[in-house]
């Protein structure tokens, strides 16, 4: 059951953010002609807002239905025309789009948030003002009969009552189709009988094998004119208008082409798509390696026309893949608001006055990305108003402003994205760490804790510094969750702090997981594809450069000693190399850098990331597979987390050689 | 027994039929039509026990849909409920007038559409 209102709410978010959206796009056009809009336009809104109550109240979103039940309200006396369109009615439309948008979103995580009185309070007296007294029935001289006028919404009734009274002949058109292709037939005559006038009814009547329907027409236009519009229809004029055509009766009608240029996907057919140009780049490597194979056995010309060919194509296809990238990219501001009131929320509940200042909202990432990413900076978030700043006392003391200041800024880097979280707190208190995580039976009880330590530490499953543990940033619920939820992106996270200025935790992130720009290296027999972005340089070296350095693998490259892991020995496939020839891939995540050791660089290449088979999938560090020619299958190094897995491997090889000394 | 669930909000839809074919009283075989052209589609195909119909829909309205089938020689025994919101009162008075059998208006209880869902099948519990 748990299960089911989850996946209720999530189609609920999905519905409710479509009619928001058209309710955004409305009114824009609402905006731009005013007296002049379509009615259409308005009733679409009414739609828009009515669906969007007749959800919330199902799902008990009692903030969100007292809020569109006002606005429906409104929103249908203005259909009606007992409300007219003003610059204050189209200002408190666009403050309840806001509003509502927040409110959704709230749903949509599963934390209500009240509704606003104030706002309540203007929708309640928008729509009291002008109330134009019941109009005269226009309709006594329409010759309609009972079962056609019973069949028409109140609505519908008062659009017909509006074509009478701006002087539009009225007309009932019968038409009988086929059952096979009724519907679209009829939208079509609708839609040519909507650009000339107003369909005000469509009412389906039995005809004998097929079906029939009885249209009511309101339209400035000869009964001549009308049979042209709709040749299949019988038409008969209800009640021709006052006087032949007058250009002022043609009261915003507008045109009933949709002014939005936007189109809704479902991110899965990008995936199709994608999964496409991934089969095009491999049919491309594929044609690569023929040419390369072939190359000495063909003439001179048609080497260099392929050559040219296979060049074309990829630029083309990197085109292509880039576009489509591109269309699944969002803006991180989305997850902005969505965090600002978790950090609201967090703060309240811990008694904790805090500002959130964010940054770099423009900046863009794959919309799944977006999605995933959203508990863990949540998350980190919490943590810091939690764990990061500090009471209000202890602020006081320490001279610092009450407020304490949490601030998220995103920026691209490459084909990376950087997210800094950062507070103002007192930083990581490496003795409460150290406290904590005996508490915990992560370290033994004399075990010395070093800075560099904590902020591994940091990250350990179960791990609290909290004295107590509190509701905020959950129980059992660590650090240690999000960092394996950002490894599970691809990405990395890393603790910046120095001691005692506030921590900045660091989220590194690639753009998008559809594709990879890779280096592809040999080690032993095996093929391995290095996501080239995290590669700074690939370097040439002799065996005997590697030296041993408290029992880890270094190599001196110009001022810097890098720590080294061997890919065979990570993947325990056995190294093979000429005289001692080796080559190191300089990795750089954050401001770490590393050196993986392989046998050989084999070639750049495009390749699609594929899930991999159960059988490999949970080891470490490889991040899927890959396809890199006929019948060749490529392990994509996961390279964020092999190099933490670095750190975890220092540590653990510290204990190690403990051990042996006591032996 | 079919029965057939014209609304065209989607999560309003998959509510409905979830709620239904979680409660079923009897064995049921649920048809979703979004829109009440889709609806017409379906009718010549299944015979259904009884026709659930939001009013406000585009194509063609819940009431265009009742005056339909309640004029229909063959349909015209098929019961109907309209659903709609609390504030349709007169579009619900106008749907009971054409012949719909039963109203239900949003938000409701669970209770309140199973207990009328039955009634409207001739269920006894």
């Amino acid at each position: 059951m748990e299960k089911e209102e989850e996946r209720a709410r999530r189609e609920f978010t999905s519905e409710a953010e479509e009619l928001l959206e058209s309710f955004a796009v409305d009114l824009a056009e609402l905006d731009e002609k005013r007296g002049t809009v379509s009615p259409a336009i308005i009733n679409d809104i009414f739609r828009a807002i009515h669906s969007l109550k007749g959800l919330a109240g199902m799902l008990g979103f009692t903030g969100l239905a007292t809020l569109t039940h006002q606005l429906e309200d409104l929103l249908d006396r203005l259909r009606l025309g007992k409300v007219q369109v003003s610059s204050e009615l189209l200002a408190l439309l666009l403050d309840c789009h806001a509003e509502l948008i927040r409110m959704v979103s709230a749903a949509s995580s599963g934390a209500e948030t009240g509704e606003r009185r104030e706002i309540l309070e203007r929708i309640e007296r928008a729509a009291a003002g002008d109330p134009t007294g019941k109009k005269a029935d226009l309709l006594a001289g329409l010759d309609l009969d009972a079962q056609t006028r019973k069949s028409l919404t109140e609505y519908e009734e008062y659009r017909l009552q509006e074509n009478v009274r701006i002087g539009r002949s009225i007309f009932s058109l019968t038409v009988q189709y086929d059952f096979l292709d009724f519907d679209e037939k009829l939208r079509a005559l609708t839609a040519r009988l909507n650009a000339e006038g107003e369909v005000i009814s469509t009412l389906p009547t039995a005809a004998g094998a097929g079906i029939g329907f009885r249209l009511l027409v309101g339209a400035l236009l000869s009964g001549k004119e009308l049979v042209a519009l709709s040749p299949e229809a019988q038409v008969r004029l209800l009640q021709s208008a006052p006087e032949p055509r007058s250009p002022d009766g043609e009261e915003g009608l507008a045109s009933i082409r949709s002014l939005s240029q936007n189109v809704r996907v479902d991110i899965s057919r990008l995936d199709n798509v994608m999964d496409v140009v991934g089969e095009l780049i491999l049919e491309k490597a594929r044609l690569d390696e023929l040419i390369a194979v072939s190359g000495s056995s063909l003439d001179r010309r048609t080497a260099r026309e392929l050559g040219r060919i296979s060049g074309d194509l990829e630029r083309r296809l990197n085109q292509l893949r880039r576009a489509i990238v591109d269309l699944r990219m969002v803006p991180i501001s989305q997850l902005y608001t969505r965090v600002g009131r978790a950090a609201r929320k967090a703060a309240e509940e811990l008694g904790k006055e805090i500002e959130l200042l964010t940054a770099g909202g423009e900046t863009e990432l794959d919309k799944v990305m977006i999605e995933e990413l959203a508990d863990p900076l949540m998350h980190v978030v919490r943590n810091a108003i939690d764990h990061g700043i500090e009471t209000s006392e202890k602020r006081v003391a320490a001279g610092k402003p009450v407020k304490g200041e949490v601030r998220i800024r995103a920026y691209q880097q490459g084909s990376f994205v950087i997210i800094d979280i950062s507070d103002d707190g007192e930083g990581i208190d490496v003795e409460s760490v150290r406290r904590s995580a005996v508490r915990s039976n992560l370290i033994g009880q004399d075990e010395v804790v070093d800075f560099e330590r904590a902020r591994e530490l940091i990250f350990s499953p179960g791990l609290s510094t909290s004295e107590a543990v509190s509701e905020v940033s959950g129980r059992g619920v660590g650090l240690d969750v999000v960092r394996k939820n950002i490894h599970e992106l691809k990405g990395s996270i890393e603790v910046l702090s120095d001691r005692g200025s506030g921590t900045t935790i660091r989220l590194t992130l690639p753009i998008t997981l559809a594709i990879l720009h890779a280096l592809l290296v040999r080690v032993g027999n095996e093929t391995f594809a290095l996501p080239l972005t995290s590669i700074s340089e690939v370097v040439k070296i002799q065996e005997k450069e590697i030296t041993t350095v408290e029992g880890r693998e270094i190599l001196a490259l110009r001022d810097a000693e890098i720590p080294l892991l061997r890919l065979s020995d990570a993947y325990g496939v056995e190294a093979s190399s000429q005289n001692g020839r080796k080559f190191v891939a300089v990795v750089r995540l954050g401001d770490r850098l590393a050196g993986l050791v392989l046998d050989e660089v084999v070639r750049q290449q495009e390749v699609v990331i594929r899930a991999v088979g159960n059988r490999i999938r949970g080891i470490p560090g490889i991040a899927g597979a890959t396809e890199i020619g006929k019948n060749q299958i490529a392990l994509v190094v996961d390279v964020a987390s092999l190099v933490s897995g670095l750190a975890e491997a220092r540590t653990a090889r510290r204990e190690s050689r403990t051990a042996v000394s006591r032996r | 027994m079919k029965i057939l669930v014209v609304e065209d909000s989607p999560s309003m839809r998959a509510f409905l039929t979830n709620l239904i074919e979680q409660e079923a009283m009897v064995d049921l075989e649920i048809f979703e039509a979004e829109s009440g052209f889709e609806a017409l589609k379906l009718l010549p195909h299944h015979a259904f026990s009884a026709i659930l119909t939001d009013i406000n829909m585009p194509d063609i309205n819940g009431l265009e849909l009742v005056s339909f089938l309640k004029n229909h020689g063959v349909y015209r025994t098929v019961p109907i409920m309209v659903i709609s919101t609390e504030k349709s009162e007169e579009d619900r008075r106008r749907a009971m007038e054409l012949g719909a059998e039963d109203y239900l208006v949003k938000p409701f209880q669970e209770r309140d559409l199973l207990e009328k869902l039955r009634k409207l099948l001739g269920v006894t519990t």
